[in-house]
């Protein structure tokens, strides 16, 4: 009995055991195999500790929501975009409009139609050559009622026909036509001065019908286009390799292979332990980079971004719509001196809503000036004074407590006699609130998508707006921001949006709060490393001395 | 036990129903949509709109449910709104294995060293060297991995430079010798979330085969071995350890189901493209189908690895083995 017992056991435990290094040793067999396979594929982007890849830039990233340029809406799925495919017109480094696969365009008298005239050297990655029909294509697919772009009536739907093919109106778009191979005439609704700068958006982007028509659903894996860079390998959550395109039109680039590496921890250590040639720093760190005597400062740069963060009030709803509130919360706060304790002046405390280097920015503080007795004053006219409905301002977040940056506001508005509350949600709750309007007022960040005041004045403050957010409606707002659609001279129209910008602000529809920069250590070796205001071709500007 | 396994695989799908359905509806019934996730500046209500109806999203939630179930039953768990044009299988699978074979090793790690400490302490029961390992294990339990990975990147990473101080690059490295020899190593990515892994672990298993232990080391066949004259090796050895071990096997049904559920922290601490952190991300941005499709996977792995484990139990000692005949 006890020895049968104790075979039993035997058996269960080896059973056990068998069980465990029977996975195990799949576990060994596949995970060799594996690595196997990804060795003859990579070229060593990764690295071990302390290994430098030659020739290769190394670069943190993360996982793109999509690589199809017509339905790619964010941030980060355009940084690879913007270095695979390309477009009639590009934004050079230096925030100019440049002409890419066009080699020149001719506008019009009435500022209506615009010729453009392909490169007679520009080719797909295949080496099929781009014709006046990949235009019409593109520009026809990223606006169809099947691909339901979410971007496609912000950027083209300034094109005659775009917006009922989008609805499925019309079976093409009229205000593209084909003149021959080598030339394509886009024919717009108004004079819009901006409209070449909304040709950079990936939504303008060219595409390969042949491709997409032979394979709908997984393309976008592996596109064929006309970028300086192609797409060698994308492993989901771990990284993407780009690979220089040696017949690229505007000359081969300089660098040939550039890896994001999409997993790995934080981004500084690794640049510290040499698995990376470019790390952000945060503000845990700002101190270090800063230190004239650390090894990082040699390698820090702070670099300008167009993004603003900012407080909205919801202007269609107690105590918000009426100005005086508004502009009484806005000169209680001290930005400067926010910026500096709590972001270590990582942020530039903005002094408007247009952000430096964008068109119509100026240098002089124009918003509410900080001055608590005249905020006090200001809130004494409200028709709200001495019945303050309660105040709530949304951010996002799931901390017990709110951002440092909002604790100290509301220290500030609590000295002018305003006792505000926080409340904190995910994102997607925050958005689904917002969209609702169902903020009385909220945290939030706008970054631009092209360099044109348009962008943000009009998209956000025009009553007839649809990104409108805060409800805001001013005539005599509108009139200018209707004005500066369509006004042909350079220097006037951004006087125009100047004007608006100001009225804006007087009327504290926001309370802008800081530009955000980017604050990036770059590896000795790495020459010409530059961080765009947003999103524009990079790379083919960069080398690698090592 | 043919029966009561049939049995029990027969509650398989109502368990899974159950638990998908939950999910689905909390989800749908939840503020927010992956749909303005998604759409980032994009704020357009019509454009918002038309993508939630070409998505099925406004349809009413059992019409949905039963869409996503007739999918699901063929294996089609759907399409990833975070990741468009990836099918959720394709983005969970790779990085469930990847979560999967560093929790598998770290489960054999903890088993063996924890056996071996939890029976050196039973052996040495009421002298200080019990307490000393169930203590020092019981302390590194306590640790959280949140304090203790970033020491480990300080020091092997960043001072010494031995390790990476992230990511992951498979189990193995090739050494090649004269490039003809081919040594698979451990590769490095691996150390520091396996020490994250296993330094808390240790202690459960090492408790239970002490108690085991100090039972079985009372119980009468161990006493027949000592009077027949075995020396204590051979009786600790041949009788206490096998009969101390049978309480693990309940412990490696619940480990073997978690291996595959990844660990947000160590995922994201380490950057692993794990599946723990990759579930969080997606509750987060309310990727409603890879939460589900995550959500049915661990029930289904929960419930057969504590089958297996029954059955192993059953196997091994026969006086919980249902359905035996008592005769």
């Amino acid at each position: 009995m006890s020895q049968n017992r104790l075979l039993a056991v035997l058996l269960g435990v080896l059973a056990a055991l068998v069980l465990v290094v029977g996975g195990l040793s799949a576990v060994l067999l596949l995970g060799g195999k594996s690595e196997e396979g990804g060795g003859t594929t990579t070229s060593g982007g990764a690295g071990g500790a302390g290994g430098d890849a030659k020739g290769v830039l190394r670069i943190p990233g993360s996982d793109p929501v999509t690589l199809d340029p017509h339905i790619a809406g964010d941030a980060t799925s355009a940084e690879y975009i913007v270095e695979i495919y390309s477009g009639l017109v590009t934004i050079s480094p230096k925030l100019d409009i440049e002409m890419d696969l066009a080699e020149k365009v001719e506008i019009s008298q009435d500022g209506k139609q615009y010729t453009f005239t392909l490169r007679a050297d520009a080719t797909f990655h295949s080496g099929r050559k781009v014709t006046a029909t990949d235009i019409k294509y593109s520009i026809e697919r990223a606006s169809s009622k099947e691909l339901q772009s979410p971007t496609a009536i912000t950027y083209l739907g300034d094109i005659i026909g775009v917006r009922e093919h989008f609805t499925g109106l019309a079976k093409d778009v009229k205000g593209v036509e084909v003149i021959d191979e080598r030339h394509v005439r886009f024919t717009i609704d108004a004079p819009k001065p901006y409209f070449l700068a909304k040709l950079t958006y990936p939504t303008a982007f060219v595409v390969d019908k042949t491709q997409i028509e032979g394979n709908p659903r997984n393309w976008s894996r592996k596109p064929n286009a006309t970028g300086p860079y192609k797409l060698a390998e994308w492993r989901l959550g771990e990284r993407i390799v780009l690979e220089a395109n040696a017949k690229f039109y505007l000359g081969a680039p300089k660098l040939k292979e550039a890896t994001y590496l999409l997993a790995g921890g934080s981004a500084l250590t690794r640049f510290e332990n040499n698995e990376l040639d470019v790390a952000s720093i945060y503000v845990n760190d700002i101190d270090r980079a800063r230190d004239t005597k650390s090894d990082l400062n040699k390698v820090y740069k702070a670099w300008p971004q167009f993004s603003i963060a900012y407080i909205a009030f919801n202007t269609s709803v107690p105590p918000f719509d009426d100005p005086a509130v508004r502009r009484a919360m806005g000169m209680a706060i001290d930005r400067k001196r926010v910026a500096e304790i709590t972001f270590k002046n990582m942020l530039q405390p903005a002094n408007g809503i247009l952000m430096p280097q964008m068109p119509g920015y100026t240098p002089e503080d124009k918003t509410l000036p900080y001055n608590l007795d005249a905020a006090k004053a200001e809130l004494a006219k409200s028709k709200y004074a001495g019945k303050m409905p309660p105040i709530q301002i949304t951010e996002v977040g799931a901390g017990a407590e709110a951002a440092i940056d909002t604790q100290a506001f509301l220290e500030l508005w609590k000295q002018i006699g305003l006792n505000i509350s926080i409340r904190q949600t995910d994102f997607a709750t925050f958005l689904a609130d917002q969209d609702a309007g169902r903020l009385q007022a909220f945290n939030a960040v706008w970054i631009m998508d092209y360099p044109d005041p348009e962008d943000i004045l009009d998209v956000k403050f025009h009553s007839g707006s649809p990104l409108n957010d805060v409800d805001y409606k001013n005539p005599e707002v509108d009139k200018l921001l209707d004005a500066a659609r369509i006004e042909a001279n350079p220097a006037r129209r951004l006087e125009i949006y100047r004007q608006a910008e100001k009225k804006i602000l007087d009327d504290a529809a926001w309370l802008p709060l800081y530009f955000s920069q980017a604050h990036v250590v770059v590896k000795d070796g790495v020459k010409n490393w530059f961080e765009p205001p947003m999103v524009v071709p990079r790379l083919r500007f960069i080398e690698l001395a090592r | 036990m043919g029966a009561y396994v049939v049995r029990r695989l027969l509650w398989l799908p109502v368990v899974l129903f159950f638990v998908s359905f939950g999910t689905f509806t909390l989800a749908r019934f939840g503020p927010g949509d992956p749909v303005s996730v998604t759409a980032g500046q994009v704020r357009d209500p019509e454009v918002l709109a038309q993508i939630r109806r070409d998505r099925g999203l406004d349809s009413n939630v059992v019409v949905q449910y039963i869409r996503w179930l007739k999918k699901a039953v063929q294996g089609d768990f759907g399409e990833s709104y975070l990741q468009k044009g990836f099918s959720v299988s394709e983005l969970i699978f790779p990085r469930m294995w990847i979560s999967a074979q560093l929790g598998i090793i770290a489960l054999v790690i903890v088993f063996v060293i924890g056996i071996p400490m939890g029976l050196l302490a039973a052996r040495f029961a009421g002298s200080w060297i019990d307490p000393a390992i169930i203590g020092t294990l019981l302390f590194l339990q306590a640790i959280p991995v949140l304090v203790i990975i970033p020491p480990l990147i300080w020091l092997f990473g960043l001072q010494l430079n031995w390790l990476p101080v992230g990511g992951w690059d498979g189990v193995f490295e090739i050494w090649w010798i004269a490039g003809v020899v081919a040594i698979p190593i451990p590769d490095p990515h691996l150390y520091i979330p396996l020490v994250a892994f296993t330094l808390p672990g240790f202690v459960s298993v090492a408790r239970l085969v002490r108690v085991s232990a100090l039972e079985v080391n009372l119980e009468d066949f161990v006493r027949t071995a000592r009077s027949k004259g075995l020396s204590e090796t051979a009786v600790q050895f041949r009788h206490v350890l096998p009969n101390s071990l049978l309480p693990l096997i309940t412990v490696v049904g619940f480990a073997l189901a978690g291996v595959i559920e990844g660990a947000l922290f160590v995922e994201t601490l380490l950057g692993i493209n794990g599946i723990g952190r990759f579930t969080f991300e997606a509750v987060v941005s309310r990727d409603y189908d890879v939460i589900l499709a995550t959500t049915v996977i661990f029930s289904a792995a929960f419930v057969l690895m504590n089958l297996v484990a029954e059955i192993a139990y059953g196997f091994v000692d026969p006086r919980v083995r249902i359905g035996a005949s008592r005769g």
